[in-house]
């Protein structure tokens, strides 16, 4: 577990949030060449600050806050 | 109570055993789920076939797991099971209850679904069986007002569990109970996010009796042990040996390294603790006049699962000692190495010793920053998946 979230990390995973309408951590870890751990931290506080949402769909994928209408979720 | 006839499950109530067929009748009293569970399970026994759809996207706001959906194939049929979701509760360490939490547990899942529960799933949770997607938040919110949380499913951590301990056991080396509240506690988010390639259970047993079956059945097992000497009591032992019982043939026999001497003459047992591999089965038998030694910890092994991708794999140790105590941030910081190498590396649906099996033991010693021992070995001859580094091959 990784405590503090990167804020560089953070902007990365937003910009590319802003390009797809939902992404496991996973693949954007992949698509940015950043350790998993770094990008599941960032979601996390990301999460907090209310700028994405988790989408639970057999896993669990990210959205940004609001894109998320119309995609199931819980 | 419909007048339904049952023929082939009333076969599951005759013998001297509790029958789940009469549970469920009882249920069905107060339940039409469980009425139309007995319905839809006798024609199950009729066609030979089970009917039950698993899966789809049902749970609670903010959870991704703790909720498995079930679907009825004979939902015309049977009205009352058309949906039948089981929810997982996190169960307290070691299934310590008060009367009054069982029943309190009991009235939520009576007002919000079949009444039927099953104590405990293989995980460890308390599982409630049977409710209809309408009626998971306002249970969540009830269980969740009495001080209750979901367990884990899916990909993801799954609820961690431990035997006993010393609340209840003289062996337990460590407090299991702290240490599985603790790792609860710290890895909550991976519990209620299944994030990972695939489930991942960590159980911890107090001592090697693991009356949790940690070996057989998690990807991080822990299990309590100690670094020292057995102790002796040699009155105790005398007073064994007064009682009838042959020491020779029932514990030194049996010592599966042969670390313990009788000397029958002198009436003297004595340990070679080098030799000894902390099995129990001496203090087991000898309870009153053997005790684990006094340096306690834990050994910590990984990879154990049932068959799925690879067949049954029991786990491995990977450190044969480390101290336990409150807050366990190297035990803490293990999990976290661990989990991430094996969510960066594993495939869809691999568990952890899947994973070590298809990479090779050095990469996965290598990443963690463990040393290669002896310890790691599981019996002689035994392949431990170590090769040298190329680097170090002495060529000359």
């Amino acid at each position: 577990m990784v405590e503090a979230a990167n804020p560089e990390i953070k902007d990365k995973v937003l910009d590319y949030l802003h390009k797809v309408p939902k992404a496991k951590s996973r693949d954007i870890a992949a698509t940015l060449d950043i350790k998993k751990a770094l990008v599941d931290a960032a979601i996390k506080e990301l999460a907090n600050e209310d700028l994405v949402e988790y989408l639970y769909i057999g896993t669990t994928y990210v959205t940004l806050k609001g894109s998320g209408e119309g995609l199931p979720k819980i | 109570m419909t007048d339904r006839k049952t023929p082939l499950l009333d076969e599951l109530e005759k013998g001297p055993w509790p029958s789940f067929v009469t549970e469920i009748k009882r249920a069905g009293k107060k339940s039409a789920k469980a009425e139309d569970l007995l319905g839809q399970l006798e024609k199950s026994f009729e066609d030979k076939t089970g009917y039950w759809k698993h899966g789809g996207i049902v749970g609670v706001r903010g959870y991704g797991g703790g909720v498995i959906g079930r679907y009825s194939q004979k939902g015309e049929e049977f009205p009352n099971v058309a949906e039948f979701h089981t929810v997982r509760v996190n169960q307290p360490a070691g299934w310590f209850y008060t009367s009054d939490t069982l029943r309190k547990i009991c009235d939520i899942w009576e007002k919000h679904g079949s009444g039927l529960t099953n104590l405990h799933g293989s995980t460890g949770d308390l599982i409630l069986l049977g409710t209809d997607t309408s009626k998971l938040q306002p249970c969540f919110d009830d269980l969740s007002d009495a001080g209750f949380d979901l367990g884990g499913s899916g990909g993801g951590l799954r609820t961690p569990s431990c035997c006993v301990g010393p609340a209840r056991c003289e062996y337990a080396c460590i407090d299991t109970l702290d240490v599985t509240h603790e790792i609860t506690m710290a890895f909550q988010d991976y519990i209620h996010r299944p994030m990972w390639p695939y489930k991942f259970k960590i159980k911890v047993s107090g001592c090697g009796n693991d009356c949790v079956a940690a070996i057989a059945r998690a990807d991080f097992t822990i299990i309590g042990t100690w670094r020292d000497a057995i102790r002796i009591d040699d009155a105790a032992v005398k007073a064994y040996v007064d009682s009838g019982m042959d020491i020779s043939k029932m514990v030194v026999q049996k010592c599966p390294t042969s670390a313990l001497e009788w000397d029958a003459t002198n009436g003297k047992l004595t340990l070679c603790a080098e030799d000894c591999v902390r099995c129990m089965h001496c203090i087991n038998v000898m309870p009153k006049a053997l005790r684990p030694g006094v340096e306690k910890g834990a050994s910590i092994l990984v990879g154990g699962k049932a068959p799925v991708v690879q067949g049954a794999m029991l786990s491995w140790v990977i450190v044969p000692f480390m101290k336990l105590e409150p807050p366990y941030e190297d035990l803490k910081d293990l999990i976290t190495r661990i989990t991430e190498w094996w969510d960066e590396h594993g495939k869809s649906r691999e568990r952890l010793g899947e994973l070590i099996y298809r990479k090779g033991m050095r990469y996965f010693l290598r990443d963690m920053g463990l040393e290669p021992t002896p310890q790691m070995v599981m019996a002689p001859r035994t392949n431990p998946y170590w090769f040298w580094w190329p680097e170090e091959v002495n060529k000359g």
